[in-house]
């Protein structure tokens, strides 16, 4: 019987225990694979690796990465803390540490390669299937099945470098003296938290105050940078974990002495919590972290994803805006618009022709005031002596000093609009001014084609050939379409949003899986107690009760505790954030609800069928 | 003897598996009220088996157990629970107390379980723990408190909430000669102070001579049947000669 003979059997003879940590590996494995396929496919071949999209692939890859470096390593110390004892049978026996750390190595070693190796075969099966939930999320014409060689090869060396540095480090985490103490007695007793209210109290005023600070944007925050960030970070972890540590100490306390405690199966749930208070803790902790990122996650991309047409629009206002440089040949133009116009007969749309003056130097707009009422749909009336400014770019308020202006210094200003009025960027502000006047400019004049269409983002098609038959041509054309650029800013927000939905998907697991596996570790003691009250007369309905609202506890404190601190933030940026994001991010808590919901009565049943099997 | 608290009949269980394997072959026995009885037999005689048919763990393959005229695998799991709490206590050997709740706790769980009135609640848990002497125990932790201690916070716990019929499995297995003595003692009371019917399972002569009957067990039959009379050091050397006589018990002598 040779030590490999040993290992082999090791595990063979207790593959549940080994099941589930090879299945959450073998899970964060083909999320990675899943990536890269993606990544490496032919079709983004020609993107450049250096645009939002490659970066954010790039980055979601690394974070993937890291994230299932956290994960393997956590599900190795889970297992082997409920391994402890059968390695301390080994130990008494007279294996060496060397010998103990040998065993478990190799053992790591086996799982981790299985696990890959599956992830792999069952990542190749799935594949053809993400690639079209990718191809229809993304709206990509060319998304197809394709042999991802990279992809295997990235995933296979990544993976075992992983398995190899991990289960290195941690067979250093053996410790002797905890294995043989388990030996001698199965209860490991664990202390409980103290309170430090004091020190609660000190983190959340830091906290808040590192929070206002942060909000009013005080100069404290420019001048330490990234540092404030680390800080601010730091501070309000550790007040989460001193708020859910200590306020359960606190709630427990308080239930023992309220009557209700001796009710029924009160006093178990109670116990149950109290003897396992800092696990617990630690567990709840780690689940708010998890749980935050993905909410913070989804409210960031989701929002992203559903502003895409408002941001275009505010970007570029028609539909299609035809200028025509002064110095441009009048033949084109004219054919330009006629094609325009014959593109355009068969949809809904209604055409401006209007015309401006521009300062070429300062790249300052000139307008008369039936043009502006013209394009706007409105009947605004301008004295003579007065003028109105609007934005010629996005998020930029428009020019009000005009004292240099050869034209407008004796006039007033009567009213700023912010919206900016032609593509952004186009001029830096245009001013509108009473006809007589504009008659007088003499600046070179832009005539100007607008189109806008009824239920502009369903004609991108249409966008995409008008764009490519007519691009703009500097000092002749100039050519811009919401309709286009709303197209491709829904790709590369598509992609975020697919992007965000995966990493979320994992944090969520990743969380339930965390959770599934501390059940697991404690599931032979809490089976035994458990029998133990059975036989004095506790039905099966009862531990029902008592499982439930600890798992109850489990799942959804976090739930609660991330979920406020999402509204928290969201009401502290009401101003800065808009109506839709406030939706999104109420809509996604209620379906994150609705899966924990079914993650829970999931773990429910199959720890409760647990409990009670022999 | 009166009316009988626990009437078994014609009890069998089979153990169905590659070999299929008789443990229990066809018992009749009665407990009379305020009786305490103890089971003997060699190992794998099925004396556990029997105490767990009657206990309600384990249910029998044929045949019937009365406890109070009723029949506890007719009911369902939680009147079986109820039935469980409020009719019969349980002894076991390895005290099977909850390692989270403090010795006071463990002792009222069968009453919490029926959410008795808290007043109500501490007047058995006082009068309990006097009757036990165990008052100074009750805010430890089980960890705490030795295996002698223990079994008499496990005993407070069977009795608590008065039952009927008090169950034990080998409740000194797991003691010292000192801790046997005083839990053994504290059987006698309960039984003679309490009035409670008492059926041990254990393999040690000395502990069974506290019984007045006791009945022994061999091949999953009932074997043979003895009385104790006025003199216990008598009954002692009866219960040694009958196990001589099973073959199981002579390596204890």
């Amino acid at each position: 019987m040779s030590f490999n003979h040993i290992v082999v059997q090791n595990i063979l003879r207790d593959k549940w225990t080994y099941v589930s940590y090879f299945l959450s590996s073998m899970f964060s494995i083909i999320i990675f694979f899943l990536f890269t396929v993606i990544a490496f496919h032919p079709s983004l071949n020609s993107m450049d690796p250096g645009s939002t999209l490659g970066i954010s692939l790039m980055l979601a890859s690394m974070l993937v990465y890291l994230f299932s470096f956290i994960f393997i390593a956590y599900s190795i110390m889970a297992f082997l803390k409920k391994k402890t004892k059968t390695l301390g049978i080994f130990m008494i026996t007279g294996a060496s540490m060397k010998q103990i750390r040998t065993l478990v190595f190799r053992e790591n070693i086996l799982i981790g390669v299985m696990a890959i190796i599956a992830a792999i075969i069952l990542g190749l099966v799935i594949t053809p299937l993400f690639l079209m939930g990718a191809k229809a999320v993304l709206k990509a014409e060319t998304f197809g099945m394709y042999i991802p060689i990279k992809a295997i090869v990235l995933t296979v060396g990544l993976f075992l470098v992983l398995f190899v540095v991990i289960s290195k480090i941690m067979t250093r985490f053996i410790n002797k003296e905890a294995s043989i103490q388990l030996l001698k007695s199965d209860i490991v007793i664990e202390k409980s938290i103290n309170s430090h209210y004091l020190l609660l109290i000190i983190s959340i005023t830091i906290s808040t105050t590192l929070s206002y600070l942060l909000k009013i944007d005080h100069e404290i925050v420019v001048s330490f940078g990234i540092l404030y960030y680390i800080v601010f970070f730091a501070s309000i972890l550790s007040t989460i974990y001193l708020i859910i540590s200590q306020g359960m100490c606190f709630l427990l306390k308080i239930f023992e002495k309220s009557p209700a405690y001796m009710r029924k199966t009160n006093m178990l749930l109670a116990s149950n919590l109290n003897a396992k208070m800092k696990s617990h803790a630690n567990m709840l902790f780690l689940i708010t972290i998890l749980i935050s990122g993905v909410f913070l996650c989804t409210s960031i991309l989701f929002s992203s994803y559903y502003n895409v047409a408002k941001d275009s629009e505010a970007n570029y206002p028609y539909s299609f805006q035809y200028i025509a440089d002064p110095k441009a040949d009048a033949s084109m133009v004219k054919a330009d618009v006629e094609y325009l116009e014959k593109q355009l007969s068969t949809v809904d749309s209604q055409k401006y022709f209007i015309e401006f003056k521009s300062n070429e130097d300062k790249r300052l707009g000139y307008m008369s005031v039936s043009n502006y009422n013209l394009l706007k749909n409105q009947t605004v009336s301008l004295n003579n002596n007065e003028f109105i400014a609007v934005a010629g770019n996005h998020k930029l308020a428009p020019i009000t000093n005009i004292d240099e202006d050869h034209y407008l210094k004796h006039l007033k200003l009567a009213s700023v609009d912010e919206r900016n009025l032609l593509s952004t960027g186009f001029q830096q502000t245009y001013f509108i001014v009473p006809d007589l006047l504009y008659n007088s400019i003499d600046y070179p004049v832009y005539k100007t084609y607008i189109f806008e269409l009824d239920n502009w983002t369903t004609h991108t098609e249409l966008a995409r050939k008008i764009t490519e038959d007519l691009p703009t041509i500097s000092q002749q054309r100039y050519v811009a379409s919401k309709i286009d650029l709303y197209d491709s800013e829904l790709f590369v927000k598509s992609v975020m949003f697919f992007i965000g939905s995966m990493l979320s998907l994992i944090f969520l697991s990743a969380a339930m899986s965390i959770l599934y596996f501390y059940l697991q570790t404690t599931l032979l003691q809490e089976k035994e107690k458990y029998l133990g009250i059975r036989k004095l007369g506790l039905s099966k309905k009862e531990l029902f009760t008592v499982v439930s609202k600890e798992l109850a506890i489990l799942i959804f404190v976090p739930f609660a505790i991330a979920i406020t601190m999402l509204f928290v933030t969201l009401f502290a940026m009401r101003t800065m954030v808009s109506t839709t994001f406030l939706k999104v991010s109420l809509m996604s808590s209620v379906c994150f609800f609705i899966l924990f919901f079914v993650s829970y009565l999931f773990i429910r049943k199959n720890y409760f069928k647990r409990l009670l099997s022999n | 003897m009166g009316n009988s608290i626990l009437q078994v009949t014609n009890l069998q269980k089979e153990y169905i598996g590659e070999i299929t394997y008789k443990a229990l072959n066809g018992i009749d026995f009665k407990l009379g009220e305020n009786e305490f009885v103890a089971v003997m037999g060699p190992s794998g005689s099925g004396k556990t088996t029997f105490l767990n048919s009657v206990s309600t763990i384990d249910r029998p393959t044929a045949g019937e157990i009365l406890i109070n005229g009723r029949n506890p695998y007719s009911l369902d799991d939680e009147e079986l629970a109820k039935f469980r709490r409020s009719e019969l206590g349980f002894v076991f050997q390895d005290f099977n107390l909850v390692h989270t709740l403090t010795v006071k706790e463990n002792i009222l769980l069968p009453l919490t379980l029926d959410s008795l009135p808290a007043n109500k609640m501490h007047q058995r848990l006082t009068h309990i723990s006097q009757f036990l002497g165990i008052e100074e125990l009750l805010p430890k932790r089980i960890y705490e408190i030795s295996g002698g201690q223990k079994q008499r916070v496990a005993i407070a716990r069977a009795v608590i909430h008065e039952p009927s019929l008090l169950l034990a499995d080998e409740p000194t297995g797991n003691l010292d000669s000192k801790a046997v003595n005083d839990v053994m003692n504290l059987f006698s009371s309960i039984h003679t102070e309490l009035k409670t019917a008492i059926l041990m399972v254990t393999h040690d002569p000395y502990v069974a001579s506290f019984a007045n009957r006791i009945i022994f067990i061999k091949d999953g039959k009932l074997y043979n049947e003895i009385h104790r009379g006025n003199n216990r050091k008598q009954f002692y050397q009866e219960i040694m000669d009958t196990l001589a006589f099973l073959g199981g018990g002579q390596h204890e002598l």
